[in-house]
């Protein structure tokens, strides 16, 4: 007897959209007050000065900040729409917000954890190695677009006009006033971003829920086919960075570059994700990067089955 | 006076979020939705969402002037107010708080220890500690699997026996001894030729519900049982382990099968 490959309760929806909203909302709600931190406090120079000149430096530096500032790919859509609107160029930007979730202490231990008696080592190296490497080539790729093709109208204004809460309206106020600012800019981040959350929380859900994941395992017998389908897992299940190594290293049935594949495409691009991002970015830019890191991870996947088998 | 409208509206969803969260970790009810290292998370946001609700209505006086033109809702006003807490609302309403049977379809269920998230085999034994303990790292302990309840039976959970099945030194720990476990009723949908056969499942979980796997060990009854699905139900019986498919395979033979309440810990983790 086999299952529909769809079959919605709306019980089961619920409980799974409420479990992905309880888990999530903390870490957006630490992202949107670093994010009204960033604004009051965060001179705009600075990021500037610390920035190097050269543009492939400033998006390899990108790549690498998860290393010293650790988000979740929740929490970090707020954090680089204010580092945006400070002067962090986009695409540095767009390199530190795909590779944090991945790029980090919290995911690398996890992930060896996760792959013990599987390589664990190899597996964790080549995790990061090639988020790092899509991430960057992700803010390579931005560096030669026009920033209107990528930021949303309102934030294309807080970055060319200084923003309603830019520096010289920021600068001056006193500590208290600074202080009330940081919890307006918090409170409406996370008023926005939580608008695209719920959105992405609840297809992700229907997804998760209503989907007989069993539809995949036919796919897993040929690399071609088995890592667009274990991206499109991830990109239905919308795992949080921290502890998706542990689902994939359960699907025994795939080989290893497929779920090497999930952990690098999930973080970077999920039903969720796709939404949060919509806060940010103009819908087409969102689009062209879903599509661009599914061929891309795609590909440098299928070519490291050659020493992953 | 045209940002204070859109203002109260925003500590009024903070307020909203705030008390929902609070109400989750208070009541409990947290437990069924996210892993226990996750439950502090939800009571630090339900009280900073209740200060910030708070904060933004006291600070409404000191308001800068240049803040008048803050942007409020700019996802869109009042379809972002209503987005904000009308699908909270119903899906707390509407949760069941554990998943129902389609779901467990959906996900497929883990009968086999090595398609467990997490699982890794277990290393060869060293020599004890000084002290008599197991060396960290090496097979568990068996005091602490193997822990008999008032009636003489193991306490089991539905993963001790599937770890059972795919450990020679566990298994022998189980193998042909009485066993209590508890567990949800899903009808055996293959490797049940006599009819006699059903599931009983517990939620293996990482973070939280929306990443929870079905664990199933295979339950044998003297006839056939039809329970609705999702059924708590508590089982006694003997633990047997024989191979199926080319591996051993945890199935419990029944003494007895009565329904039960679901326990405090509504996941395996």
């Amino acid at each position: 007897m086999s299952a529909p490959w769809f079959s919605f309760s709306l019980p089961d929806f619920s409980y799974a959209f409420l479990s992905v909203l309880l888990e999530g909302l903390p870490f957006i709600l630490l992202g949107t007050l670093l994010s009204g931190i960033i604004d009051q406090f965060l001179p705009s120079h600075l990021m500037t000065r610390l920035l190097p000149r050269n543009a492939f430096l400033a998006v390899c530096l990108g790549g690498l900040l998860g290393l010293v500032f650790p988000m979740c790919e929740c929490g970090i859509v707020p954090v680089i729409r204010r580092l945006i609107a400070k002067g962090l160029p986009v695409s540095s930007a767009i390199a530190y917000m795909l590779a944090a979730p991945i790029v980090n202490p919290i995911t690398a231990l996890s992930t060896y954890a996760a792959f013990r008696g599987q390589g664990a080592a190899e597996f964790t190296t080549l995790r990061l190695g090639l988020g790092f490497f899509v991430a960057v080539l992700g803010g390579l790729a931005v560096l030669n677009l026009p920033i209107g093709a990528v930021l949303k109208k309102a934030i294309l204004e807080s970055v060319t006009l200084g923003g309603p809460s830019g520096e010289h309206a920021t600068s001056a106020k006193p500590f208290p006033l600074r202080l009330i600012g940081a919890m307006e800019s918090g409170v409406q981040d996370f008023l926005d971003v939580m608008v695209y959350f719920i959105i992405g929380a609840g297809v992700a859900s229907v997804f998760s829920t209503a989907m007989n994941q069993e539809v995949f395992l036919p796919l897993s017998l040929d690399d071609r086919l088995a890592i667009p389908s274990m991206m499109t897992i991830a990109g239905v299940l919308s795992l949080c960075s921290s502890s998706d190594a542990f689902i994939a290293a359960t699907f025994v049935a795939f080989p290893a570059v497929a779920k090497l594949a999930f952990l690098v495409f999930g973080p970077m691009m999920d039903l969720k994700l796709a939404f949060i991002y919509s806060a940010v970015f103009t819908r087409r830019f969102v689009a062209a990067l879903a599509i661009g890191l599914f061929v891309i991870i795609g590909l440098l996947c299928l070519r490291l089955s050659v020493i992953l088998p | 006076m045209k940002d204070i409208l859109p203002r109260f509206a925003a500590s009024g969803v903070l307020l909203l979020w705030g008390v929902l969260l609070s109400y989750f970790y208070l009541s409990g009810r947290i437990a069924s939705y996210l892993h226990p290292a996750f439950h502090i998370y939800t009571i630090i946001s339900g009280i900073v969402l209740l200060l910030l609700s708070i904060s933004l209505l006291l600070t409404l006086p000191s308001k800068p002037p240049e803040q008048a033109h803050s942007r409020w809702f700019s996802s869109g006003g009042i379809f972002s107010i209503l987005l904000l807490t009308i699908p909270i609302l119903a899906a707390t309403k509407l949760s069941p708080g554990s998943f129902g049977a389609t779901a467990i379809l959906n996900r497929g269920m883990v009968n086999n220890i090595s398609d467990l998230p997490g699982f890794s085999t277990p290393r060869e034994p060293e020599l004890p500690n000084p002290d008599g303990s197991l060396a960290e790292g090496t097979l568990m302990d068996p005091s602490l699997y193997l822990k008999k309840n008032d009636a003489g039976y193991i306490a089991a959970e539905t993963v001790d026996l599937l770890y059972a099945a795919g450990d020679p030194v566990m298994r022998e720990d189980f193998e042909n001894k009485p066993v209590e476990v508890s567990g949800q009723f899903f009808p055996a949908l293959m490797g049940n030729p006599d009819g006699n056969r059903f599931n009983l499942t517990r939620l293996f979980v990482m973070c939280c519900a929306a990443d929870a796997r079905p664990i199933a060990i295979t339950v044998q009854s003297n006839g056939s049982l039809d329970f609705p699905k999702m059924t708590w139900l508590k089982v006694r019986g003997t633990a047997t382990f024989p191979v199926e498919n080319g591996r051993h395979t945890p199935v419990v033979i029944a003494e007895s099968v009565t329904e039960t309440d679901p326990p405090e810990e509504s996941f395996l983790y």
